[in-house]
């Protein structure tokens, strides 16, 4: 372990923490908004779900090493083929989890709801979406932390991306194992932070499905 | 058109189905490797998911390790790992340890969840029935508790499987064997047939893998369906 | 240099996120690549950081972005504008049969470019040169007697090989080895061109053959034996940088060309050697490298 080294290097080692939050953050958030649509479609169009959920799960198979490659041809080595795939990645977890949710919600409620007068859309945003909300959180913990993983993955892309992936790259490359540790390690840690967040934060939303739900 | 025919060239072309590095070989390779990860990891998650499961304790622990295993990400494990085991074995330490063990820690959460959920989620009328009867302990288990959550712990390993299948790709990063090198080795020599004849075949052996795996619980269940005892709502909360 | 470094990540991060490119100015951006390993990269950067220095805004995401079958095809569609390539080898890419003169492999290079089309020129050469070096270590040589590539075909198969991966599709290596010396082992592991795991595969005994770049560090440390290549199938191999003409039109192509030209003019073998070394072995930044080798030849202050 060189621990001079990475004292040398903390100011990247930070820079490319940021950089990571940050890829993850744009993927997870475009995911969640992408899927949020897609799932109250999904809902809406019985038929619709089967195809999405299908399309979906094909797409987990791929390899993210292989989404990346695709997409060089197309959108050159810009941000959008680091984020693209990566938001793909996100919808399978994201819309099993939101349509799970809202076909948690009781039958009884939505006549309620009806019957009080909701639109459709008032009754999905003040009942449905609260309802499914753990279930929803739970699909945004998994995908924020998958997502981190995945943006290690984008290094291969080239030095401008990868997050805290790319000392894992560049350490393989120079067989120098400070550097390897010095990416990996971290995004572990990250990984597990957020993952830790989320559970305090989604356990705050939802006080009352504390201890019941999937974990 | 042009990747897609590129792709079907690729696939076609006996010269990638015969020789040192060629499709056989990274099949066999791939499906080898994914197999030792499934066993090893089932070894470790089965028997600690039954116990947790059957005994109801050690459930904090098991989530906190379910949780740390998720999060990691596979790459930072295989290079956590790959300069350890370069150092003991050059040769294996090299090429198969690091993504061995990655999968490995991929592959237990799955597992372990659903095995300890569907241990727990067994009927407990029929848990104590059986009790009363006079059995012991681990024929509980393995006579009633098993059985029924028999589809449940099978779908946990089916959902180990077939990450295993996909993320084993990662290895070849690094220097490991598989149907990952078409991918890495097709980024470097700018061969679109390459990466996508490989992205064709992880994806095959994955839907493969998930179909195989499917069969193997429809036939449990359809063995296991004089005991339904399973609570379908615990079943519905795991992720498969 | 740690400010001006975090400055230039923190920059570069600011154009991740806002997905747009710079312009305007009196000076174009110049868009600058490089293969992945360290000594390309480092050659690179002292483009770069000279260019900068006569006021040219630098663009470095091409640097590092892959091997020559990912680079080249980005230069001839504008992604790069400028890249230092071994020029026999990028000749060789386009179909030319290098020789041993860079001279000759310069012109047959630029001969090559027009013929495909390609509104690309060549500047002046470097005196220092990095050929593809085929490596074993010593007890391997003593062992079985060889010091030459028209040698080791007899036990070929007694040995574990590692290539780089575009080894198979690089008329330079996998064809050449073929024809000219009826080299096409068996076990072969195919690893990134000129880097730290293609040496540390050698180093434990992974393999016994690596191939590796005439400069890397790693083989002067180790006292391994570069296996003569008798039949002269490895091009002498002098850096030029590749300029797109679009470029050039842009700017005062003399005083350009110049800067470059100056510091190709100072870059010998040694100095490769060294540069290669301090980022490998010694494990300094690039950036750094760069930096301090431009201010002890006097290009900047």
């Amino acid at each position: 372990m060189d621990t001079s080294w990475i004292l040398a290097h903390l100011d990247e080692l930070g820079l490319r923490t940021i950089q990571h939050l940050g890829l993850a953050f744009l993927a997870v958030g475009s995911g969640f908004v992408l899927s949020m649509g897609l799932s109250v479609l999904a809902v809406r169009v019985r038929p619709a779900l089967a195809p999405i959920i299908a399309l979906s799960g094909i797409l987990y198979t791929i390899p993210s090493l292989a989404l990346f490659a695709a997409l060089v041809p197309v959108t050159g080595l810009s941000i959008l083929t680091a984020e693209v795939p990566l938001v793909l990645y996100t919808l399978l977890i994201f819309v099993r989890n939101i349509v799970a949710g809202l076909d948690g919600v009781p039958g009884d409620v939505l006549e309620a709801a009806d019957a009080m007068g909701y639109s459709r859309r008032t009754r999905l945003l003040s009942v449905e979406l609260p309802l499914a909300l753990p279930l929803i959180v739970a699909g945004l913990r998994l995908a924020s932390v998958s997502t981190i993983g995945l943006v290690t993955i984008s290094g291969i892309l080239g030095d401008r991306f990868g997050g805290l992936g790319f000392f894992i790259f560049e350490g393989y490359r120079h067989a120098f194992p400070t550097e390897i540790l010095a990416g990996a390690v971290p995004s572990a840690v990250l990984a597990l932070s957020v993952d830790r967040l989320l559970v305090g934060a989604g356990a705050r939303l939802t006080p009352w499905s504390v201890g019941s739900v999937a974990r | 058109m042009s990747v897609v025919t590129a792709t079907v060239a690729w696939l076609t072309d006996p010269a990638q189905w015969s020789g040192a590095g060629a499709i056989p070989q990274r099949l066999l390779e791939h499906i080898g490797l994914s197999a030792v990860s499934l066993l090893i990891a089932v070894a470790i998650a089965l028997p600690a998911g039954l116990a947790i499961g059957h005994t109801r304790r050690g459930k904090v622990v098991a989530a906190s390790l379910t949780n740390i295993g998720r999060a990691i990400p596979s790459l930072a494990v295989i290079g956590i790992v790959l300069p350890i085991t370069a150092a003991i074995d050059p040769q294996l330490g090299f090429k198969v340890y690091p993504t061995l063990v990655a999968m490995v820690i991929l592959a237990i959460p799955p597992i372990l969840v659903n095995t300890e959920a569907g241990i727990a989620g067994v009927d407990r009328d029929l848990v104590e029935s059986a009790r009363a009867m006079g059995m012991r302990e681990t024929q509980v288990l393995i006579s009633v508790e098993i059985p029924v959550a028999l589809s449940v712990i099978l779908a946990g390993v089916r959902s180990a499987a077939t990450q295993i299948v996909a993320t084993m790709t990662l290895g070849a990063i690094f220097g490991s064997g598989g149907l990952g090198r078409f991918l890495v080795e097709g980024i470097a020599q700018n061969d679109d047939g390459k990466i996508f004849g490989g992205v064709v075949l992880v994806a095959g052996l994955a839907l493969l893998t998930e179909a195989a795996f499917v069969t193997i619980e429809r036939a449990a269940a359809w063995r296991g369906r004089e005991h339904p005892g399973t609570n379908r709502r615990a079943a519905a909360s795991v992720p498969t | 240099m740690r400010f001006s470094r975090m400055l230039a990540l923190g920059a570069s991060m600011l154009v991740l996120l806002s997905a747009c490119s710079t312009g305007g100015g009196s000076k174009p951006t110049i868009k600058i690549g490089s293969v992945g390993f360290d000594e390309a990269r480092v050659v690179a950067e002292i483009y770069a950081q000279a260019l900068e220095a006569n006021g040219y805004a630098v663009d470095r995401a091409g640097i590092g972005l892959g091997n020559r079958k990912v680079l080249l095809p980005a230069l001839e569609s504008g992604q790069i504008d400028l890249q230092p390539e071994y020029v026999g080898s990028g000749l060789a890419y386009y179909g030319g049969a290098p020789e041993g003169h860079a001279d000759t492999n310069k012109e047959l290079f630029a001969d090559a470019l027009k013929a495909k089309g390609l509104a690309i020129s060549i500047l002046d050469y470097t005196p220092g040169e990095d050929t593809n070096a085929f490596v074993v270590r010593k007890e391997t040589a003593d062992q079985f007697g060889i010091s030459k590539l028209s040698e080791i075909g007899a036990v070929q198969d007694q040995l574990k090989w590692a290539f780089a991966t575009d080894c198979p599709t690089n008329p330079l290596c996998a064809a050449a080895l073929k024809a000219a010396y009826d080299i096409a082992p068996k076990d072969v592991t195919l690893l990134d061109a000129c880097s730290g795991p293609m040496a540390e595969a050698l180093l434990q005994k992974t393999v016994d053959v690596a191939e590796l770049c005439s400069t890397q560090p790693e083989i002067i440390t180790n006292a391994w034996v570069i296996l003569d290549d008798d039949r002269a199938t490895q091009p002498a191999d002098s850096i030029v940088p590749l300029v797109r003409d679009d470029l050039l039109a842009k700017v005062d192509k003399a005083a350009f060309s110049k800067i470059l030209n100056d510091i190709s003019e100072k870059i010998d073998t040694p100095t490769l050697g060294q540069l290669y070394y301090d980022v490998a072995v010694g494990k300094k930044d690039i950036k750094d490298v760069a930096s301090a080798w431009l201010k002890a030849n006097g290009f900047v202050k």
